[in-house]
């Protein structure tokens, strides 16, 4: 039997997640960032395991990391920049990159902290007015109709972390393949139509 | 003759919002991102590739004593970081080349590579490339080079042109294998640019001054 929780749609839980946030910046709200933690815990555990199955302990630490710096800076968050799903998704990719540097996986000195910036700091002015909530659907919907291979490739780089010279060794075919089914699949879910 | 691309292609945009290429690229990304709106709002639209693939993940529960250990700790939190607030520099550097440059370009050690032409190594990149700062004096060219890797350039001060066409401040250039490219600066002010070459290098004569008998006269 499906219970009601479930059957709301992902919007309805975005919007109650951001009011969850919005307590959280104004009043230093705990069970309201409880409730954050359980929603996205999971997911950023998810996230950390994708690159690195098995991972637990560097998982739970990549959590830690992301949620602390959800409750220091959720006063920075801004929605019309990006909804909270694309916000954490940022916070977890740059924790995850600097967690590898941390560990030295990198072996080089370029440090990523300002090269991937984190969303607040992009400030006013160009970034803004995206049609947000229908872009998101359109992609959402994309996604699952995405061809396999297509479909392969996005989750290789964008959740794996491989690049795209990694993606062709381990799926052994040519870096421009690599490339042009990125560039298929960003095409079919409408993400460049801006210019 | 400016039809040149003078952004990321697309695919490398998703790289540098996956966070999944060289760290040297995703410097010379942000860089042209700083000065670059439609980039930006393209790359707005692919985070959210990413956050949409990230919900779709199976999600892997997290033990309840994560979560306590984090609730405890949250009001000393709050402390610890208040301190921590770094106003960005009054500078003309970009902010993610601030890590190599930490006041003037003036102040680095330029080294002479040609009479037109003065470089400096910031760092290697784990892939092997080479990220240097290049400066070439106003009407000055590197001669025509091919590269056995890829070569990454965007543009600090100033403008070139090559085969392609014209390139001014912030943009970006992809130079593969075998394209063959000759930029030159423009007559009135040096250009400055950050360059990343992958791939074994030759250095000797690499660049060296081309004598444009035309840029000479019109100099005098
Ligand atoms: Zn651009």
């Amino acid at each position: 039997m499906v219970s009601m929780a479930n059957q709301r749609s992902p919007g309805d839980k975005l919007t109650e997640l951001s009011a969850s946030l919005s307590l959280v910046a104004n009043n230093r709200d705990k069970e309201a960032f409880a409730r954050l933690f359980d929603h996205y815990a999971p997911l950023i555990r998810a996230y950390s395991l994708a690159r690195e199955p098995g991972a637990d302990l560097v998982a739970d630490e990549l959590v830690q990391e992301v949620m602390t710096r959800v409750w220091l800076k959720a006063d920075k968050y801004n929605d019309r920049l990006a909804n909270l799903n694309t916000w954490i998704f940022t916070l977890a990719r740059n924790c995850r990159i600097d967690y590898l540097r941390r560990n030295s996986r990198y072996l080089t000195e370029i440090d990523p902290t300002d090269i991937f910036n984190e969303i607040e700091d992009d400030g006013p002015g160009p970034f803004q007015q995206v049609q947000q909530s229908r872009a998101e659907e359109s992609i959402r919907a994309g996604l699952k109709q995405l061809p396999r291979e297509q479909a392969e490739i996005l989750t290789k780089v964008y959740l794996e972390g491989k690049s795209h010279q990694q993606a062709s060794n381990e799926l052994k075919l040519p870096l421009g393949t690599v490339k042009s089914r990125v560039r298929l699949a960003l095409k079919k879910l409408e993400v460049l139509v801006v210019r | 003759m400016n039809n040149a691309n003078k952004h990321p292609e697309d695919e490398l945009l998703a790289a540098y919002s996956a966070a999944s290429l060289p760290l040297s690229q995703a410097l010379c990304i942000s860089i042209h991102l700083e000065r670059c709106p439609d980039c930006g709002r393209k790359l707005q639209r692919l985070n959210r590739v990413g956050s949409e693939l990230m919900q779709q993940l199976k999600p892997a529960p997290a033990a309840d004593e994560l979560k306590n250990r984090l609730l405890d700790r949250l009001d000393s939190l709050s402390e610890e970081n208040s301190e921590q607030a770094h106003p960005l520099p009054d500078s003309t550097v970009p902010r993610c080349l601030q890590q190599f440059v930490h006041g003037n370009y003036d102040d680095l050690p330029w080294r002479r590579v040609s009479a037109d032409i003065r470089s400096v190594e910031l760092c290697r990149d784990s892939n092997g490339a080479r990220v240097e700062l290049l400066k070439i004096k106003p009407g000055g060219s590197a001669i025509t080079h091919t590269h056995l890797g890829d070569e990454y350039t965007v543009i600090l001060e100033g403008s070139f042109s090559d085969e392609a066409g014209l390139y001014g401040e912030g943009d970006f250039l992809l130079r593969g294998k075998h394209d063959k490219h000759t930029p030159v600066a423009s007559l009135h002010r040096e250009c400055l640019c950050l360059a990343v070459t992958e791939g074994p290098i030759q250095f000797t004569g690499f660049f060296s001054r081309l004598m444009n008998p035309f840029i000479r006269r019109s100099y005098a």
